[in-house]
């Protein structure tokens, strides 16, 4: 052992000394350049995966939203569709109503007319009749010069005139 | 220490002769023009330019001696001081140049540690510790192949003939150096073992006093606990050695590797000093990588040894 320490000079001095060294590069190192360079490191990588994750749920937030803003779209077109159906389909009764009605009305007007014409009818015949009588009786007076009783008159004149 | 001492003293005696003296004490006759830069000596007496197997004493502040490895340690400490100042200033969430090269070299770190200690959890516990194991020989290692160092220096006399003393020399090419951090390193396994699983456990992983105990409990289910937990315990002996060897491997090895390129440029530099040491140059770069990395995963494999449950 003494050889040993004889030929490399070994001194406890300088090895307390390269220890000191040492101790200084470590702690020098450590504070200064690794505990920060680490930090940074995993504050980056810790960064990255929340962004990495945060693009995710980004995504499937614009996925949901799509799905969601194409469902409800066709939801509204379904509905605009049964609204513009179930509108023809009113419509449609509407107008069948109304056309009935019209039908109906027009049939009414119709028909109080024709009653009204047979009646001018009746009553202008009657009218007709009557002045055709006299008219007979006058002219049949004319030709017969003489009347004859009025009551066989009447009589004659009845069955001329049917 | 009592062996050294008359060197030291020998060494300090002579450093404060500045300009030319003559030496009382020895013959031989040296001048020395030591300037900031280049050594001109003009020497009666053949120089010697042996590499050392210790690292050599340059000055003396009170009774602590700085050697040329010390030195070199120092810089290391003072570029570290200033890269690790320099991240603190630029760490932004946006990361600007250096930051990505600093991220960069910390992710593949922490996923070849992550294929060690099986968890992100351990590796980024460890980290601070094992990083720091490899910059500091990382950039140890590699200071000592910059020109310059282990070619500036002096003359001084030692032992009645002159040698050439570099004024640095690489931290990691003394064993003290090395030493320091293998003790450092396998103290901490230590501390980490105990912060993980509890002193008397820990405890008992070195002197298995409750595999002894648990012998007349568990007889009379196995009875071949009598034979198996004994073993048990001497196993436990065998590891305490082996934390010793733990130390001398990794200081021995590093030491060993680093001091060897040096010899070994220097050799090379010897035989032709123009472009024959530059392959080797490079040679002694990846060594100087491989070896801080070695270093760094010993380290990290001894922590996760020591934080773990003993499963046999």
């Amino acid at each position: 052992m003494d050889s040993l320490i004889d030929t490399f000079h070994i001194d406890i001095k300088l090895l307390i000394a390269q220890t000191i060294n040492f101790a200084i590069v470590i702690s020098v190192l450590y504070f200064f350049a690794l505990k920060p360079l680490i930090k940074v490191m995993k504050d980056r990588t810790a960064k990255i995966e929340k962004s990495l994750e945060d693009a995710k749920k980004i995504d499937e937030k614009l996925d949901k939203t799509n799905r969601e803003y194409k469902k409800v779209l066709a939801d509204a077109k379904k509905e605009a569709n049964a609204i513009l159906e179930k509108t023809q389909e009113e419509s449609e009764a509407k107008r069948v109503v109304m056309l009935n009605r019209a039908k109906e009305e027009i049939g009414a007007v119709i028909s109080e007319e024709k009653v009204k014409i047979q009646q001018e009818k009746a009553k202008m015949l009657k009218e007709v009749k009557t002045e055709l009588a006299d008219l007979v009786i006058a002219s049949t007076e004319k030709v017969l010069e003489k009347k004859i009783d009025s009551k066989q008159d009447r009589e004659m004149i009845k069955k001329t005139v049917r | 220490m009592d062996n050294i001492e008359p060197t030291i003293e020998h060494f300090s005696a002579e450093e404060d002769v500045s300009t030319e003296h003559v030496t009382a004490n020895e013959h031989a006759e040296i001048e020395e023009h030591v300037s900031d830069e280049h050594v001109v000596a003009d020497i009666h007496e053949e120089v010697s330019h042996d590499h050392t197997l210790f690292a050599e004493p340059i000055f003396n502040i009170g009774n602590f001696t700085v050697t040329n490895s010390l030195l070199n340690s120092w810089i290391v400490v003072i570029l570290v001081v200033i890269i690790a100042i320099l991240v603190k200033r630029n760490v932004k969430t946006i990361p600007g140049k250096i930051q990505n090269i600093m991220e960069m070299v910390v992710d593949g770190f922490l996923d070849i540690f992550d294929s060690v200690t099986g968890s992100r959890d351990k590796s980024l516990k460890f980290f601070p510790l094992v990083f720091a194991f490899f910059v500091f020989i990382l950039i140890n290692n590699w200071l000592g192949l910059l020109p310059g160092i282990g070619s500036i220096g002096k003359i001084a006399v030692h032992d009645g003939h002159a040698a050439f003393i570099p004024y640095f020399r690489g931290g990691t090419a003394d064993l003290n150096t090395t030493l320091a951090l293998a003790i450092i390193g396998v103290v901490f396994s230590h501390i980490f073992g105990v912060m993980a699983l509890g002193a008397w456990k820990y405890f008992n992983k070195f002197i298995n006093i409750k595999a002894l105990l648990e012998i007349p409990k568990k007889f009379k289910k196995d009875p071949s606990v009598i034979i198996v937990n004994p073993i048990k315990a001497f196993v436990g002996l065998i590891e305490i050695i082996g934390e010793a060897a733990k130390v001398a491997s990794l200081s021995f090895r590093l030491f060993g590797n680093i001091f060897a390129g040096e010899v070994l440029l220097a050799s090379m530099a010897a035989i032709l000093a123009f472009g024959l040491p530059i392959p080797f140059m490079f040679l002694e770069v990846i060594v100087g990588l491989i070896q801080a990395l070695i270093f760094a995963m010993l380290i990290l494999a001894y922590l996760t040894m020591a934080t773990s449950a003993e499963e046999h």
